[in-house]
């Protein structure tokens, strides 16, 4: 089990959370590292905390806004939404990693077939 | 724009940090909370949870100081990290601390100092509107030995109606009138201007108005306006004083304005009346008359017009007037007309020496920051463990050199502010310096360009001398942790470095040293010109007869002949004599056009323009000036009596060489009277650094125009002043008497400028020496410890205590030697921008090179001496012993 956990790819990160909170709305730290561990199936091996580094990261370039609200548990907790210019940049952001993917992905075949 | 976005971001991080962290503690805090709740509830303990939790979320420091490092810019915590390493590291070494911060707090001050009155005086513009377009207007007779000629009225209004390149032209000049009304009668000193005067200069009263056309009018009532400082000064700022009236010239004159404070231009007033409430401006005879020259001019270019139109404008006119009046623009005087702009002509006569002393100050500091750069690499060597372990400890060489400079730009700062405290004290020192020069000195103060001036040279000052250690410090760690540290490979580098900025040291205190030297010599030379009077014990006086009671000529000999007659009688006295003026004196001087009657002399056509003065029986004997033919005047040269006159040997030398003056006879009306020359007197001039110009005397029975008296006694003459004023006094108890003041005063005051430039200059350069000194004696101090062993191995093979002596010596002689090299060439080259200070001195002069080398040798080899004497009583024994 532990093996086939893959690290995250460096910036991938970024795009999930948005890619996330696109999906499901506003959320937590929390609630973003479960759903990202939900989502990848346990796959994934991630340090939680560097959720929290790529939410500051993404509030700087101000593709995503905080608030405070209550949680599920009613306690309060800061709440992370995507914004207008984060969907642009998710657009963007989806579109080049899927020529990436498909580029990665012709090139291992290519490999495969000799 | 996402940059921007982010740089605010960090911005408004270094502000709202606290909050920051402590929501992300929560956060972090509600997360692993979460994540134990769920853990126990997939069945862990509790322990466990806690422990899975903490492996899930990951470092949670290494996640605080990532956050850290993004909201905010992470050089601003190093620096606070550095700032506060720098304070501890200093504060350890507080010898260290006090001599960098002394000598930077003097380098940083004395540029400052010297910064701000060059600010004030030559960088800020003149307070005038658009001072750009002011300008001076000249006429020069230089073949004539006359640099300045003044205008005439005619002169004037030619120059006015012919130009086309000027939108106005205005006129002025003083004089000294006796203004009643006050509470005593006050001598007044007065500018006499056209009544466009202050719009030409664009100022604008500060109360009332200032002159308007009707005021130049030929007869108009009498108007004065009044400078801030006279109104503050004479009136205590006194709102009312619009429309007061005094008296003045015997006519009433009312106050119209008051003037807002500024420098006046070309002179500090009292007060300002038009030309036409000038009674001598506006006599008729004055106004009829090309010749009567006695007024400046100043005028306002048309916009866009450069100095050379407006100079080739003029000498057109120049040409033309020539042409047309010959006689009163003599061509063999070489006539003509020139532009200067104002502003050169206010700040011209300080600026050589205001950048000389900037460079000078330059220099000093050049020299503070290479003895600081030796010092810290001295530091350097005493801090080799230390630094070494935190480079082992894995510091980084930028970490390092960072620090370093920190540390430097801290001592920099410190010393800058104390620096400003130096320019503080002396600013009126220099301000008083200043004010021989130029009338701009009000305007001299530490303003916001001068604290930003200081705050650059302190932070760059820093930089440059920590960057000397910062750059030499390539460390082999391992070498340094050794024991024998002392041998680490970059000590030989450093010493390198360390000779070279003693070479620097050296050549700079050489250069300043020289130009110390240059102006101590031409001080020298200006306290040891023959003036061609006797100075000691003669007290000097000026007396503005007031125009009105004397008004004519018989009142005024008659106030001289009881004054004189009085002095005389004090009992210390032993001569007495009025006249004109005296050499030293800052009372103008007039020149007068004569003629010869004996057609020897070969200047057909020339107007020949001579000195002339006026001269009491006894002022010769007063002034000690000795008689070299023929007779004094003496009482019996009347008004009535044949017209007589003496001339000085210059003048008889010129035009009668060998022929003999006596009984020849010349003419200063044109002819229409004659005056015999009755004697020879010796010749004078009228400053230390004149030459001796041709002058003539007239008694002044005869040519009733005094301004000044002149008492020579036999014991300190400051004593008899008060019986001086008291004679006048008990003569005419309105008159005022003032300038009283030994001829001693006036010729010590007439060098002081020289003698304070050449005592800043000392200061500097003494300064400069010291430093190096101690430099050297450092440099040469570490060479004998770096060869101990080898010193001691010598010694114990036999070497005799002069050798070893001069092991050391040499190294220091070699050091020495170099930077002379070098501030020979630089003194050379820089000498040049003191040639107009110097007085009868080049400024290559190689005596002064020579001693100035000779004394930095002997300063800087004594300094040697003591590490060089240290060098022989080392023990070979312990020397060898200690390896």
């Amino acid at each position: 089990m532990e093996q086939t956990k893959s690290e995250v790819l460096q910036g991938t990160l970024d795009l999930m959370i948005l890619k996330a909170l696109d999906v499901l709305g506003p959320l937590h730290g929390y609630g973003i590292a479960r759903r990202l561990e939900q989502i990848s199936n346990d796959l994934l091996r991630l340090n939680e905390g560097t959720v929290y580094t790529a939410l500051l990261r993404l509030q700087q370039q101000g593709w995503i806004g905080c608030e405070w609200g209550a949680s599920e548990n009613n306690r309060k907790a800061k709440y992370y939404s995507i914004t207008k210019a984060g969907r642009k940049q998710l657009t963007h952001e989806t579109k080049s990693w899927e020529r990436i993917a498909g580029v990665v992905d012709r090139v291992l075949r290519l490999q495969n077939e000799q | 724009m996402k940059s921007l976005r982010k740089f605010l971001a960090k911005v408004l991080g270094i502000f709202r940090r606290g909050r920051f962290e402590r929501e992300l503690e929560t956060e972090i805090q509600d997360h692993l909370t979460n994540l134990e709740l769920r853990f126990v509830q997939q069945g862990m303990t509790m322990d466990e949870a806690r422990y899975a939790a903490r492996t899930a979320f990951g470092g949670i420091d290494r996640l605080k100081e990532a956050n850290r490092d993004q909201y905010s810019f992470a050089f601003v915590d190093q620096a606070c990290r550095d700032f506060k390493f720098a304070f501890r590291s200093l504060r350890k070494n507080p010898g260290f601390t006090l001599v960098a911060v002394i000598t930077l707090a003097l380098g940083i001050g004395a540029n400052t100092a010297i910064f701000s009155v060059l600010n004030g005086v030559l960088l800020r513009p003149l307070p005038y509107q658009q001072d750009e377009n002011l300008v001076l207007v000249r006429q020069e007779l230089p073949a004539a030995g006359i640099p300045r000629l003044n205008f005439s009225v005619q002169d004037i209004e030619d120059y006015r109606n012919q130009n086309s390149t000027f939108s106005s032209m205005v006129e002025y000049h003083e004089m000294s009138f006796v203004l009643l009304g006050g509470e005593d009668p006050q001598r007044v000193q007065t500018g006499v201007v056209s009544w466009n005067f202050f719009d030409v200069l664009g100022l604008k009263p500060l109360l009332g108005r200032t002159f308007r056309p009707d005021d130049e009018r030929h007869g108009a009532e009498a108007v004065l306006v009044l400078s801030y400082e006279y109104w503050q000064r004479g009136f205590g700022g006194d709102l009312s004083i619009i429309g007061r009236q005094f008296q003045m010239n015997d006519r009433v004159h009312v106050v119209v304005g008051v003037l807002p404070p500024v420098p006046q231009f070309p002179q500090e007033n009292d007060v300002y009346m038009p030309t036409s409430a000038c009674p001598f401006r506006s006599a008729d005879t004055f106004v009829a008359n090309r010749n009567s020259r006695m007024m400046g001019v100043v005028g306002r270019l048309k916009s866009g017009v450069s100095l050379q139109n407006a100079q080739s404008d003029l000498s057109v006119i120049a040409n033309r007037l020539q042409e047309q009046y010959p006689e009163s623009y003599p061509k063999s005087g070489g006539y003509r007309s020139a532009v200067v702009s104002l502003k050169d002509q206010i700040t011209g006569n300080i600026r050589p020496t205001l950048w000389v002393l900037l460079c000078t100050a330059g220099f000093v500091l050049l020299i503070v920051c290479a003895s600081l750069a030796n010092l810290m690499l001295a530091r350097l060597l005493r801090r080799d463990r230390e630094i070494s372990v935190r480079v082992a400890l894995g510091a980084t060489r930028r970490q390092l050199v960072r620090q370093f400079l920190t540390e430097s730009t801290v001592l920099a700062l410190v010393g800058g502010f104390l620096g400003l405290s130096v320019a503080f004290a002396t600013l009126d020192v220099l301000v008083a310096f200043a004010a021989r020069f130029t009338t701009r000195v009000q305007e001299i103060h530490i303003d916001g360009r001068v604290l930003l001036f200081t705050a650059v040279v302190s932070i760059f000052t820093g930089l440059v001398f920590g960057c000397v250690p910062a750059l030499t410090s390539r460390r082999d760690i391992a070498a340094s942790l050794r024991a024998d540290s002392r041998r680490a490979s970059n000590s030989s580098r450093h010493q390198r470095f360390r000779n070279v900025l003693i070479v620097v040291e050296v050549a700079i205190a050489f250069i300043l040293l020289v130009g110390a030297g240059l102006m101590l010599r031409s001080l020298v030379n200006l306290q040891e010109v023959d003036l061609g009077i006797r100075a000691e014990n003669v007290l000097s006086a000026r007396i503005d007869l007031n125009f009105s009671k004397y008004s004519n000529n018989e009142t005024i000999r008659r106030f001289y002949r009881d004054l004189l007659e009085r002095l005389r009688a004090i009992p210390t006295v032993t001569a007495a004599g009025a006249g004109s003026t005296f050499p030293l004196s800052d009372q103008p001087r007039r020149i007068t056009e004569i003629r010869f009657k004996d057609r020897a002399i070969e200047e057909p056509q020339a107007r020949i323009q001579t000195n002339a003065f006026t001269a009491s029986p006894g002022y010769f004997q007063a002034l000690g000036m000795p008689l070299l033919e023929g007779r004094d005047f003496s009482d019996a040269d009347r008004s009535g009596s044949m017209p007589v006159t003496i001339v000085n040997r210059s003048m008889a030398r010129h035009y009668w060489r060998t022929e003999g003056s006596l009984g020849r006879q010349i003419s200063i009306d044109n002819g229409s009277s004659w005056l015999t020359i009755i004697g020879v007197v010796a010749d004078s001039r009228k400053s230390l650094d004149a030459e001796v110009e041709d002058s003539f005397y007239v008694p002044l029975d005869q040519l009733p125009v005094a301004r000044t008296i002149l008492i020579r006694s036999t014991g300190n003459p400051a004593k008899i002043a008060q019986l001086v004023r008291g004679a006048v006094y008990s003569i005419d108890p309105e008159q005022p008497v003032d300038s009283l003041r030994t001829l001693e005063e006036v010729r010590s005051e007439s060098i002081s400028s020289p003698r304070l430039t050449m005592t800043l200059l000392s200061l500097f350069a003494g300064l400069a020496l010291l430093i190096t000194a101690t430099g050297i004696g450092g440099v040469i101090g570490f060479f004998v410890n770096q060869r101990r062993h080898e010193i001691g191995i010598r010694m114990a093979l036999g070497a005799e205590h002069g050798s070893v002596l001069w092991l050391v010596l040499r190294e220091g002689i070699m050091l020495i030697s170099l930077g002379l090299l070098f501030g020979f060439a630089g003194a050379f080259g820089l000498g040049r921008l003191m040639t107009g200070l110097l007085f009868r001195i080049r400024a290559t002069d190689p005596a002064t090179f020579i001693g100035v080398a000779f004394v930095v040798i002997v300063v800087a080899a004594s300094a040697c001496l003591v590490p060089a004497y240290r060098a022989t009583t080392i023990d070979p024994t312990t020397a060898l012993r200690s390896e």
